[in-house]
């Protein structure tokens, strides 16, 4: 086609873009892909029993803040991987913040917990299944990231391939807690922390095949 | 000659708006530098080279929401002309060549020079206007006096005058920022 017409074509149906619009781009997609995940958890998992006792305690939060706020970064690290001239920034070091708090809770619940019941903090009842569960529940929520990212200019595939893992993984997680009643601090750095840092490798190696514009 | 970069981000706020004369414009202006760009990598294929333009013009296009209104426009472009380019070379199968690549420095250099051009212009704008007008044409378009007193419509004693004081007070200010 002839340039000056495909430049009249694309001005002739122009519509206003508001000025956040991509991370609200971002967000339906991760809400879209969460809600499709927490259906899924739902039916095949089940939520928690006691999940209206649990809201008022401490372990439930931490759980719930720990992972959240790491999908809340990997959101933030997309968001500024999806422009095209974007560089790594040395703020993606903030994300181990939230890991370095929950290290703190891990270690201070041993403090008061006797050691013979410190197996249970660590593998709970769970432990081999958490990861799994976490990572497979991270797939739609990543699906839907992808969506979003199909109007995205990321120029640094696997990175931002990492960053859409990441936060995929940390939603995938906050939706895992609904139905975990693990209450052991160093559980959830263990077992969570793989689980979404799978999420966050695997997004890493498709990046580069499926952000491809 | 150097593509405008006030102008074309400009244009491309007001086609972010959903003002279509502006981004037809912002589009056409555009065709050219990307032509430019092209045309110097791939010298012995042209016709890729305008098929670039295009492709890039259609990103450029569908990807508009990803230019953050608040910084320089010309890099976003070519940043993702760039990315074109690569993928170009993968698709083809061949390694970029290293040359064909350079501008990556040129870009960052080019975003450097941007934003202190960005710079000169905010201290300007904190003279009164005749000092900034005198300064402009002498010291940043290197207009002689007369020449000066043409293009500002001060006197010639007035030009040199305003120049000196100009000067002195943005020296004075760098000192108690500094």
């Amino acid at each position: 086609m002839d340039t000056d017409l495909l430049i009249r074509k694309l001005a002739s149906d122009l519509k206003p873009v508001p000025r956040r619009s991509m991370a609200a781009r971002l967000c339906i997609g991760a809400a879209a892909g969460a809600s499709l995940a927490l259906a899924g958890v739902a039916l095949v998992l089940g939520l928690r029993p006691d999940l209206a006792r649990a809201v008022f305690g401490f372990t439930f939060w931490m759980k719930l803040i720990y992972v959240a706020s790491l999908g809340a970064g990997g959101l933030l690290a997309s968001v500024h991987l999806a422009r095209p001239e974007a560089r790594p920034t040395s703020r993606f070091w903030l994300l181990v913040v939230p890991v370095f708090v929950l290290a703190d809770i891990a270690a201070w619940q041993f403090y008061f917990t006797a050691s013979s019941l410190w197996p249970k903090l660590i593998l709970g009842d769970s432990a081999r299944v958490c990861s799994t569960y976490i990572f497979l529940i991270s797939i739609p929520v990543f699906a839907g990231l992808l969506v979003a990212f199909r109007r995205f200019a990321p120029t640094r595939l696997r990175a931002a391939g990492a960053a859409a893992g990441l936060a995929a993984g940390g939603i995938a997680a906050s939706v895992y807690s609904l139905h975990c009643p693990e209450v052991g601090a160093a559980f959830v750095l263990i077992w969570y922390s793989l689980g979404i840092l799978a999420a966050a490798l695997a997004g890493a190696v498709l990046g580069p095949f499926v952000l491809r514009w | 000659m150097r593509p405008d970069e006030e102008l074309l981000r400009t244009l491309m706020i007001n086609g972010l708006e959903g003002d279509s004369p502006s981004y037809e414009a912002l589009l056409r202006a555009l065709a050219p530098v990307l032509r430019a760009y092209f045309g110097r990598r791939l010298a012995s294929a042209a016709q890729d080279a305008d098929d670039l333009v295009q492709e890039s013009l259609l990103a450029i296009h569908t990807r508009r929401s990803t230019y953050d209104r608040e910084r320089p426009f010309l890099p976003w472009v070519y940043a993702i002309a760039r990315y074109k380019l690569v993928d170009y070379f993968r698709r083809r199968g061949a390694a970029a060549p290293a040359e064909a690549l350079d501008e990556r420095h040129a870009a960052a250099g080019f975003e450097e020079a941007v934003a202190a051009r960005m710079d000169v212009a905010r201290l300007l704008d904190s003279l009164p206007a005749k000092q900034r007008a005198a300064i402009e044409a002498m010291k940043l378009r290197g207009e002689s006096v007369a020449d000066a007193t043409l293009s500002t419509g001060l006197s010639a004693a007035h030009v040199k005058v305003s120049v000196h004081r100009g000067l002195k007070s943005l020296a004075a200010r760098f000192r108690k920022d500094g």
